[in-house]
């Protein structure tokens, strides 16, 4: 409908002005947002940018240097990427060769394969598979593989990538280990009872020399001389020393066989005891310098111990007055205790060997050369160390640990 | 409210009423732009409240008719500023079920300051639908004027039930029924 009146369509088109202008206005306050908008944008697609470079860089680097074999597949199985270490360990060149990892899997491991990669379909991953697979060079390895799906997102498996690395060797190692272990338990289970069987089976042919030396000696005393008496002293003597050292090599068989119950083992008092026990000449004195700690462990072996040590430092002294005397020390883990003796001392070549079964310094009777070797290996058992300071004319200290906290 | 719905009323007054009739109620009207008004705007919705009271007092046509008519009209304009909308529906019931849903999530992204009415569905069957209009507006004749045009639209002829909730029409329930 249109009008005539010139004063209304002037108010009209002014209106239409007033509207233009605010549209305008409207438009102009957009297009600054706009603009505003767009430089913030810029700003963080330079930041995107940036840290999708080095995302990039830090990704590849990754898979360069991935000690592992690294390998990229389409969901078909087609390998489409594989680092210098899948080269190696598969020994194909992806761009000489089309692979597929199905033509790689071990026959007999192929149906074990399917089912992984239905669960990784199903889970997005796995870990800890262990196949064996076809290489170029190789021949047969078994690797162990970690992989994961590669997702688009809408989350459609698009790619699945595997960390595969090659354990055949460590299998065999583990293997090799395994069964050396089991033919070692069996070698020492066997020795140990072997040693208890001879000695057993040695003891009583000697209870019966021994006997019959006696009667022998008894029943023709009027016809032997002074000679022939001194003859049997010696021989008795000797079938004494043998006794000795069966009886040490029993002893040093069970030190491990047997298990004791661990206790809160008072050290004076087992000290003191050994003092009361053994044969101390009239000559030496031995004392205990502080006091000992209590332990935990099982009496018999801590007797065992310090019983060995302290007999041997009483018994090689010769001076007018010996003095033995027991210490300790308290160190983080251990316990250190000394023993010291001011008897003729051991030369420097013979502070490793006395260590050893069978050896002796000397040929004493009263010595077997097993009590060290107990020592020892009570001191093994106690997860501790032992040494010895010495010097030829002055005397020896025993140093050794024992530790505090003994699982 | 937004500027086009100022700007097609008053378009459509003049067309229907002439220019004289639009000077006459914009002069009657307290309005801050003194009735200038552009599409890209948003206006106080009083001042649509004051164009409707004066132009139904002009032409002694109740105010709820005004409005049914300008939606008819209304109608036209968003079909064809909009056809997109329109068209991504088969039929009329789809369309008016996902006024809520989808149709005014749609219009939030380009007009986050539209005050939009709800249309809260009770019931759908393939041929019928109730839903709830609410809105301090109270303009439920606008929606059913764009109702009647949907369904023109698509060729269907449909029955249109108003039952106001609340008397001053600000929960008004339709009832649509396909015939």
């Amino acid at each position: 409908m249109s009008t005539t009146d010139p004063k209304l369509l002037r108010k009209a088109l002014l209106r239409e002005k007033s509207a233009r202008k605010q549209a305008e206005k409207i438009l102009e306050d957009k297009s600054r947002e706009l603009y505003s908008l767009t430089q913030e944008l810029q700003v963080v697609n330079e930041k995107l940018k940036a840290g999708l470079t080095e995302t990039t860089s830090e990704l590849k680097g990754l898979f360069e240097n991935l000690v592992d074999a690294y390998v990229l597949m389409d969901v078909s199985g087609n390998i489409i990427k594989m680092n210098d270490a899948a080269t190696e360990l598969f020994g194909y060149n992806l761009k000489e060769n089309k692979i597929n990892v199905t033509e790689l899997i071990h026959k007999d491991d192929f149906q074990y394969a399917m089912t992984s990669f239905q669960e990784l379909i199903r889970k997005g991953s796995f870990s800890d598979y262990q196949a064996r697979v076809y290489t170029k060079n190789k021949g047969v390895r078994t690797v162990h593989i970690n992989a994961s799906l590669i997702l688009d997102k809408k989350n459609n498996p698009i790619a699945a990538q595997g960390i595969v690395r090659d354990i055949t060797k460590k299998l065999e190692l583990e293997s090799d280990r395994k069964f050396l272990i089991k033919s070692l338990e069996k070698n020492n289970i066997e020795l140990k009872n072997f040693a208890h069987i001879v000695s057993h089976d040695l003891k009583s042919p000697l209870r019966s020399i021994n006997a019959l030396v006696n009667w022998l000696r008894e029943d023709y005393a009027s016809v032997y001389d002074e000679a022939a008496e001194q003859t049997f002293d010696m021989l008795i003597k000797k079938v004494d020393q043998m006794d000795r050292l069966i009886t040490g090599i029993l002893k040093y068989s069970s030190i491990d066989k047997a298990t004791y119950p661990k206790e809160h083992i008072d050290l004076n008092v087992v000290v003191n005891d050994i003092i009361d026990i053994i044969f101390i000449p009239n000559h030496v004195s031995v004392a205990i310098e502080g006091l000992l700690p209590v332990v935990k462990g099982d009496k018999f072996r801590l007797q065992q111990l310090f019983q060995n040590i302290m007999s041997n430092a009483v018994n090689y002294i010769e001076k007018e007055v010996g003095i033995v005397t027991v210490s300790v020390r308290e160190l983080p883990e251990f316990w250190e205790f000394a023993i010291t003796d001011n008897g003729k001392g051991i030369s420097k070549k013979y502070q490793k060997k006395i260590f050893e079964i069978f050896q002796t310094l000397e040929d004493n009777e009263r010595s077997t050369g097993i009590g060290l070797s107990i020592v020892k290996k009570v001191i093994d058992y106690y997860e501790g160390t032992i040494w010895i300071e010495s010097e030829i004319g002055i005397g020896s200290t025993f140093y050794f640990t024992l530790k505090k906290d003994l699982k | 409210m937004k500027g086009i719905v100022f700007t097609e009323f008053l378009e459509l007054v003049e067309d229907k009423f002439g220019l004289e009739v639009v000077d006459k109620i914009i002069e009657q009207s307290d309005l801050s732009t003194g009735g200038a008004y552009t599409a890209v705007g948003t206006y106080e919705f009083a001042e649509m409240l004051s164009l409707l009271k004066h132009l139904s007092e002009h032409t002694q046509i109740s105010i709820d008719d005004l409005l049914l008519v300008y939606a008819e009209h209304f109608f036209g304009v968003l079909v064809s500023s909009y056809p997109g909308l329109i068209d991504k529906y088969e039929d009329p019931i789809e369309l008016l079920s996902s006024i809520e849903d989808h149709i005014h999530v749609e219009v939030r992204k380009i007009y986050p300051d539209a005050e939009l009415p709800t249309f809260q569905q009770i019931e759908k069957t393939p041929t019928s639908l109730v839903l709830v209009y609410k809105s301090s507006r109270a303009m439920y004749n606008f929606g059913l004027g764009l109702m009647n045009k949907t369904f023109e639209h698509y060729n269907t002829k449909a029955t249109i039930l108003l039952e106001k909730i609340k008397p001053d029409g600000t929960e008004v329930k339709f009832s649509i029924t396909i015939d």
